[in-house]
């Protein structure tokens, strides 16, 4: 038999006392039954609550307390009384029948006291790395709050400055406006305005095709080196195969079987053109720029051009090779005159017809400052953004004590992989021998529906990334990092307990608050 | 499924054959079997019920064939067919592999030879009557007079000889050059009406892009086997269907495909249908009110059962086999134990396993690392949910070469093993047969060295197939040289330069997967079937038996691995009969689905009715992602199976129970505390099926075989012969259920105690069935061991006390058996072990009941251990001295008439609680009076008393 305290946490024993007569009964904790003195600890369960049997592994559902002199009591459930190991969270033996289990107390008191410290002392650390974070948030907001100020100056000057070209630009183009929109008429124009919109629409398209191509040689490349013969299916393997024909790739596991030489050389296939025509870079390159042209004013440069003389012609008419350079002025003038006359009889057209040159750069300068404008003023939001979400416990912390770790990149290398998350930016999967980079996701938020509290040491202890890469044949790929105080920022363990959810283990300073902060957690057990 | 990847009958050619030939019969009413009996050849072994005999074929007269008759000692008989002197040998080693032993041959059943057939009559009372007639040749077995099975009474026997193709080539019907058109002449094919008129694909084979070469072209087997008194059939697992197996031909078959025997890896195969899946056990049931018989038809190569009932009261079944030998055994019975006892001792019981391995397992594919091993162990530990296996699957392993642990993942696996230990847990690790094809890879390289790797078609090469590996090889199990082998591997100690397991221990234990063999780029998922295994033998003779050799292979390397040995643990997936020698299967890639669920507990049973007990089904399904209600359910099925273990496809959720939400993660704690508090019960029925050959679950024609009105009755059981009546619940939004009640007998809600009645005719009954409750019914008369602390493995269970259920019939009487040992070692065997019977018995005097603890192990020695007969047992043997201090802690009662005046045992007066309610003797149903007696402090090894007057 075992003592009737035996097991009864220091809070409930008052409530373990005998009876004053043998005869009279003891109470159930909750109540519900009374139950002779006798029948405590007597390794058998009376009561419903399990309150008979502190001390035994009698009833289900109570729990154990070992005292652990020379260390810290502890409360074990019952199912773990008399079951033959020695638990480590009572030391001093208490959960087994005497002489089972020595008593170590002295020995693991003296090395928890000894990780306590070291503990302490990583927090202690830590912490202080963490105040550099603070204080480093304070000194960024002021630099924001000086660029806030700065730009509200700017944003200032460049209303003026929109709002000055506007008018110019207004008084110009209702005198313009009439006479380019004549010349909008002519057919070649409209032609040509036609031929861009198509080529526009064949850039949108060719565009829309590459997109799709890549996804689908994204999707089939992960097909190939991911694929799972489990699947058990003939036609993905007939799939692998004829994407790695058509992308002259060489088999996946003839790769594998060579052990180690690795991905052979991809062969690249070049490719015939005919003399004039765009390559493919080309194309990606030029086709932009082209269809970026300003075209009223190539209208007008075209106008003036045609005005000019012929290649041809200027053999003929062009004099002024001939006349000698003293002369050249004046006959310059002359032509001019001429030339103003012979336009005004509708005889020969102008090198510039009525004005638009001028207005063109105007309508430019305008369009650039409005740019500028908009820019600044995006600017302005993002900074004052970033200023909000500096101290916004659902981003960087009310302290601002994440803000030094935006965009710092951890990585780890698992053999296979590298695996990468830029804190509040992105994850990513690097393959270590070739391959596509794929997104693991993009910062989403703090431990979510976990029941943390905002801002609370668990609340920070974990950041979810989601929306990465899709899966074939599963779902987007997400990440939890989940990060505990540490004096580096780095990630110590990669895993992906369910396909394409992977797990992230990672230490930071921005996690350490002060000891004496976490002193009362820590002594419970 | 993709049933494209697997043949229908249609698809293979003798399969076609056979059921032409059946057709045939079927339209042609003069019809009679071309075997006979040549009489002159008849050779009857002096002094022994053994006989051989010519048998010719009317259609070949030069095609020799030999006949081998015996009737074993325990009445067995058995019918050998081969043919004789022919041009090749047929496949006949399939029995050795399955028997434990050649069977002894009865001295005492005498042969007499008339002119007309050849008799034996036998039997305690001579009812047994065996006749093979000679013309045309057909085997009766008879009981009192009546028929019970009949070979080839439908003369569908047909054992194709071999031939060459330019012989076959001659005898094609050939045109006449000359005459008109109207008037071809055909060369009369007189073996037409038999044999069909084309030779239908008899030297060449396609299926999808594979091309079956054939190169010993046709030699195919059929032969009906019919039951003409007998309404149901039950057996050949493994197929997704009921128990009581549904008709394949005749009017308004069930189905229209004959029940396959292929072993397959047949991917989210169907939850209704007669195709082939994982294993294969071609042993089948008859029954009916009267008798229970059996045959064990011993062929290895594909086979194909068609099932009829020509009346509701009698069945035709047709067997049609690729290739081997006709070799059919005849279990007279007459009762379903009768048939068991006999089918065992030929095929061998069911191991009796470590007692941890009827605990649950938790399984995923993957746990993908060491700390995630650890992590998943401190979450049931932190639920307080007991477990004692933690498996790996093939990510453990480094490119899938088994063996060698992926260190980026599992840098510490032997750490990690005994972490898992040290809480008196194990490791299950999983091991196939394919090897990866790699210059790196230790295993492939040593078993290329010793050529004991399969070889393609031709034999001269090793096989080249495509499974987890990539590029793989096969190990030849057939090919003797590949066993020491194996099991050298598996030595934790390094052994010389010889490649060795170190990075393991010798508690960690094996999971055989894949060994049907499933080739991912093969035909129908496997091997081809001109495949060549040792001694020339093609893949298609030995196909079904080749997963079982893997199995044994694996077994026989765990024994060999710590000396004394431990019981190995070792999981198939694919099986032949005999495997249930050699450990746990359990019913493959199951889906997330209500209806996988309800198929699978059929399945479990029917392998159990196919002397393999050790069975279960993926808790939660492999595939998808089981709404916590349907989770709840399947582990209410599981911890009624003798196989108990979650598991869940890579691509599925988390979904191990203590990730469940309330209500749902308080009740499976619950149910995993229930299955672990009926260990005993479990352990107690393996005893048994170990030693008696009955199965673990029992369906209700096994239990009650006069019964009829059980017979078709396969969604509830009884758990070996504690009492104890289940029928998990596999639907959804149930709160109640019909449980039906096979004799006027008390029945008691094991949760609520209330009474209910059955009747003598049968009697259903409404019984709750909400979430949290299993139905589960203790039968009047039954006495219930079990242990109700709960702890986080069974290991940890070993010295505590006892609950005894005793639960009352209507005469006041209640009996119960318990087994115990180290459940480790072999020392059992040695006699160490308690064996007790628990007997209630009323005391008319005391006007009370006595409840006594008898020693069942020295009353009967040479029954309580498998494979070894004791002459004596040693009542102070050491496992009884390490367990003196183990007590009843708590004995119940239920259905007491009236409340006791005193409980004494050995004079001590007892503390007891009584509460009034109905009693076992009464008419009346409600909740049973129930009496609690409180530690009456007596040993569970010892003989006892406890006397209750009232």
């Amino acid at each position: 038999g075992v003592e009737k305290i035996h097991g009864v946490a220091p809070s409930l024993l008052s409530r373990y006392v005998a009876p004053a007569s043998d005869s009279a009964p003891w109470s159930c904790l909750d109540g519900s039954k009374t139950i002779t003195w006798a029948a405590v600890n007597d390794d058998y369960c009376d009561c419903p609550d399990g309150s008979d049997e502190p001390g035994t592994g009698a009833c289900p559902n109570s729990m154990f307390y070992c005292k652990n002199e020379g260390h810290i009591g502890s409360l074990i459930p019952s199912t773990r009384v008399n079951d033959g190991l020695c638990e480590p969270e009572c030391c001093d033996g208490s959960d087994e029948r005497l002489g089972v289990c020595p008593n170590v107390c002295h020995e693991v008191g003296a090395v928890y006291r000894e990780q306590q410290t070291a503990e302490r002392k990583m927090r202690s650390t830590g912490s202080k790395i963490r105040r550099l974070y603070i204080a480093s948030a304070q000194k960024e907001k002021q630099k924001l709050e000086s660029q806030i100020t700065a730009a509200e100056a700017e944003i200032a000057d460049l209303e003026n400055d929109v709002a000055r070209m506007k008018d110019l630009i207004d008084r110009t183009e209702s005198l313009s406006a009439a006479a380019l929109e004549h010349k909008k008429q002519s057919p070649l124009y409209v032609s040509f305005m036609e031929h861009t919109e198509a080529l526009k629409s064949l850039q949108r398209e060719y565009k829309k095709r590459l997109a799709r191509e890549k996804a689908l040689g994204d999707i089939l490349d992960a097909l190939r080196r991911g694929y799972n013969p489990n699947y058990q299916d003939m036609a993905v393997l007939e799939a692998v195969r004829g994407w790695e024909a058509l992308a002259r790739l060489p088999h996946i596991n003839d790769v594998a079987k060579d052990d180690g030489e690795g991905e052979q050389q991809v062969i690249t296939g070049d490719e015939e053109y005919e003399e004039e025509e765009w390559t493919a870079e080309e194309l990606e390159k030029e086709l932009d720029s082209l269809l970026n042209s300003d075209y009223e004013a190539l209208l007008l440069e075209h106008e003036k051009h045609i005005g000019a003389p012929t290649p041809s012609s200027s053999l003929l008419l062009d004099l002024t090779a001939y006349i000698p350079d003293s002369l050249l002025p004046h006959y310059q003038a002359f032509t001019d005159t001429l030339m103003a006359w012979l336009e005004a009889l509708g005889i020969a057209q102008g090198p510039a017809s009525a004005d638009s040159p001028d207005t063109s750069k105007a309508r430019q300068a305008y369009t650039n400052a409005e740019n500028s404008l908009n820019a600044k003023k995006q600017e302005l939001q993002r900074t004052q953004e970033e200023l909000t979400r500096m101290f916004d416990p659902e981003w960087f912390g009310s302290e601002g004590e994440w803000k030094r770790l935006q965009g710092v990149c951890l990585s780890k290398d698992t053999g296979d992989y590298t695996y990468e998350v830029c804190l509040f930016d992105e994850a990513r999967q690097k393959p270590n021998k070739g391959g596509s980079i794929q997104s693991l996701g993009k910062f989403a938020s703090w431990n979510a529906g976990g029941g943390a509290a905002v801002g609370s040491p668990e609340y920070y202890s974990k950041q979810h990334y989601t929306r990465g890469t899709k899966c074939w044949n599963g779902p987007m790929r997400s990440v939890t990092v989940i990060l505990t105080c540490g004096l580096e920022n780095e990630l110590l363990s990669i895993a992906e307990p369910e396909k394409c959810e992977y797990q992230f283990k990672g230490t930071t300073p921005a996690l350490c608050l002060p000891p004496d902060a976490q002193e009362d957690k820590h002594d419970e057990l | 499924v993709k049933t494209q990847d697997f043949k229908t009958c249609t698809q293979a050619a003798f399969c076609r054959r056979g059921r032409a030939l059946s057709a045939r019969a079927q339209e042609n009413p003069s019809w009679s079997s071309p075997y006979s009996i040549d009489p002159s050849t008849i050779s009857v072994l002096p002094g022994q019920a053994s006989f051989t005999a010519g048998v010719k074929s009317l259609l070949y007269p030069d095609v020799k064939f030999g006949l081998d008759v015996r009737v074993h000692k325990d009445g067995v008989v058995r019918v050998r067919m081969d043919e004789v002197n022919g041009l090749r040998k047929h496949y006949d080693e399939a029995a050795s592999w399955a028997l434990i032993a050649e069977p002894d041959i009865s001295p005492e059943i005498k042969w007499s030879v008339g002119k007309s057939d050849v008799r034996a009559v036998y039997g305690d009372k001579k009812d047994i009557e065996v006749v093979v007639a000679f013309q045309p040749l057909k085997v009766t077995l008879l009981r009192d007079g009546k028929e019970q099975v009949v070979l080839n009474g439908r003369g569908l026997l047909h054992m194709e000889h071999f031939r060459t193709k330019e012989s076959a080539e001659e005898k094609l019907p050939v045109e006449q050059p000359q005459g008109d058109d109207s008037q071809v002449v055909m060369q009369v094919n007189s073996r037409a009406w038999f044999e069909g008129e084309t030779e239908d694909g008899y030297w060449e084979e396609q299926f999808g892009s594979w091309t079956d070469t054939k190169p010993k072209g046709p030699e195919s087997l059929s032969i009906d086997i019919s039951f003409p008194n007998h309404g149901h059939v039950y057996g050949i697992p493994q197929h997704a269907t009921r128990l009581s197996l549904p008709t394949t031909t005749g009017e308004n078959a069930f189905y229209s495909e004959p029940y396959r025997l292929y072993n397959a890896d047949v991917f989210e195969y169907l939850a209704d249908s007669t195709m082939s899946l994982y294993g294969s056990i071609p042993v089948m049931h008859a029954h009916s009110a009267a008798s229970t018989v059996a045959i064990f038809n011993a062929v290895g190569s594909e086979t194909w059962i068609d099932v009829a009932h020509p009346t509701p009261r009698s069945t035709e079944t047709h067997w049609i086999s690729e290739s081997g030998i006709l070799d059919v055994f005849l279990m007279p019975g007459s009762t379903p134990a009768d048939v068991f006892g006999q089918y065992t001792r030929l095929t061998g019981t069911p191991a009796l396993p470590a007692h941890w391995a009827l605990a649950y397992h938790q399984c995923r594919w993957n746990y993908v690392s060491s700390d995630d091993v650890r992590d998943v162990q401190r979450r049931f530990d932190l639920e307080d949910m007991p477990v004692d296996v933690f498996w790996l699957d093939i990510e453990y392993a480094e490119e899938h070469k088994y063996f060698i642990w992926d260190k980026k993942y599992f840098p510490d696996p032997v750490d990690m093993t005994r972490d898992v230990e040290a809480v008196g847990r194990k490791m299950v690790v999983i091991v196939d047969p394919h090897l990866k094809r790699a210059a790196s890879y230790p295993v492939y390289q040593e078993a290329q060295e010793r050529g004991v790797l399969v070889k393609s078609p031709g034999g001269s090469n090793d096989y080249e197939g495509w499974c987890w590996s990539g590029s793989a090889a096969w190990v030849d199990g057939f090919n003797p040289e590949s066993w020491d082998w194996w099991t050298s591997l598996f030595k934790t100690a390094p052994q010389g330069d010889k490649w060795t397991w170190t990075e393991s221990t010798v508690d960690t234990y094996i999971w055989n997967d894949m060994n049907e063999p499933s080739v991912f780029n093969g035909p129908e998922i496997s091997m081809p079937r001109d495949n060549v295994h040792y001694g020339g033998w093609e893949h298609r003779d030995v196909h079904n038996i080749n997963g079982m050799l893997f199995h044994n292979m694996t077994f026989q390397a765990l024994k060999a691995r710590s000396d004394p040995p431990k019981r190995p643990f070792v999981l198939t997936r694919s099986f032949y009969a005999g495997s249930q020698r050699f450990g746990a299967m359990w019913t493959g890639d199951n889906l997330g689905t209500w209806e996988h669920m309800a198929v699978g507990v059929r399945m479990v049973l029917a392998n159990n009715i196919g002397g393999f007990s050790f069975a279960g089904s993926d808790v939660g399904g492999f595939f998808g992602n089981p709404e916590p209600e349907m989770l709840v359910r399947w582990y209410e099925v599981g911890i009624f199976s003798p196989f108990f273990r979650a598991h869940a496809h890579i691509d599925t959720k988390r979904r191990e129970p203590y990730l469940l939400d309330e209500p749902y993660k308080g009740i499976i704690r619950s149910l995993l505390r229930l299955r672990y508090s009926m260990l005993p019960v479990w352990y107690t029925a393996f005893r048994e099926a170990s030693v008696t050959g009955l199965p673990v679950l029992r369906p209700h024609y096994v239990a009650f075989p006069h019964d009829e009105a059980g017979f078709a009755l396969d969604d509830q059981y009884f758990v070996g012969s504690s009492g104890l009546l289940v029928k998990p619940i596999c639907e959804k939004g149930a709160t109640e259920t019909s449980v039906y009640l096979p004799d006027d007998q008390v029945y008691y809600d094991y949760f609520n105690h209330y009474a209910y009645r059955g009747a003598a005719k049968g009697k259903h009954v409404t019984v709750p069935a909400e979430l949290e409750k299993v139905p589960l019914l203790i039968r009047g008369g039954s006495i219930i061991s079990t242990r109700e602390r709960p702890r986080r493995s069974s290991p940890l269970m070993k010295y505590d006390p006892f609950t005894l259920r005793v639960a009352l019939n209507a005469a006041g009487e209640a009996h119960g058996e318990l087994y115990l040992d180290d459940g480790v070692t072999f020392s059992h065997q040695d006699g160490q072990f308690i064996w007790r019977e628990f007997v209630a018995t009323s005391d008319k005097k005391a006007r009370g009941v006595r409840i006594s603890s008898r020693n069942l192990a020295a009353q009967k020695p040479s029954e309580a251990v498998d494979g070894v007969a004791l002459a004596t047992y040693d009542i102070a043997n050491s496992f009884v001295k390490e367990m003196l201090g183990v007590r009843v802690e708590r004995v119940v009662v239920f259905g007491l008439a009236s409340k006791p005046n005193k409980v004494q045992a050995g004079g001590r007066d007892l503390y007891w609680e009584f509460t009034p309610g109905v009693t076992a003797s009464e008419k009346r149903q409600g909740t049973t009076s129930v009496l609690v007696v409180k530690d009456p402090d007596l040993s569970v090894t010892s003989d006892w008393e406890i006397v209750v007057q009232t």
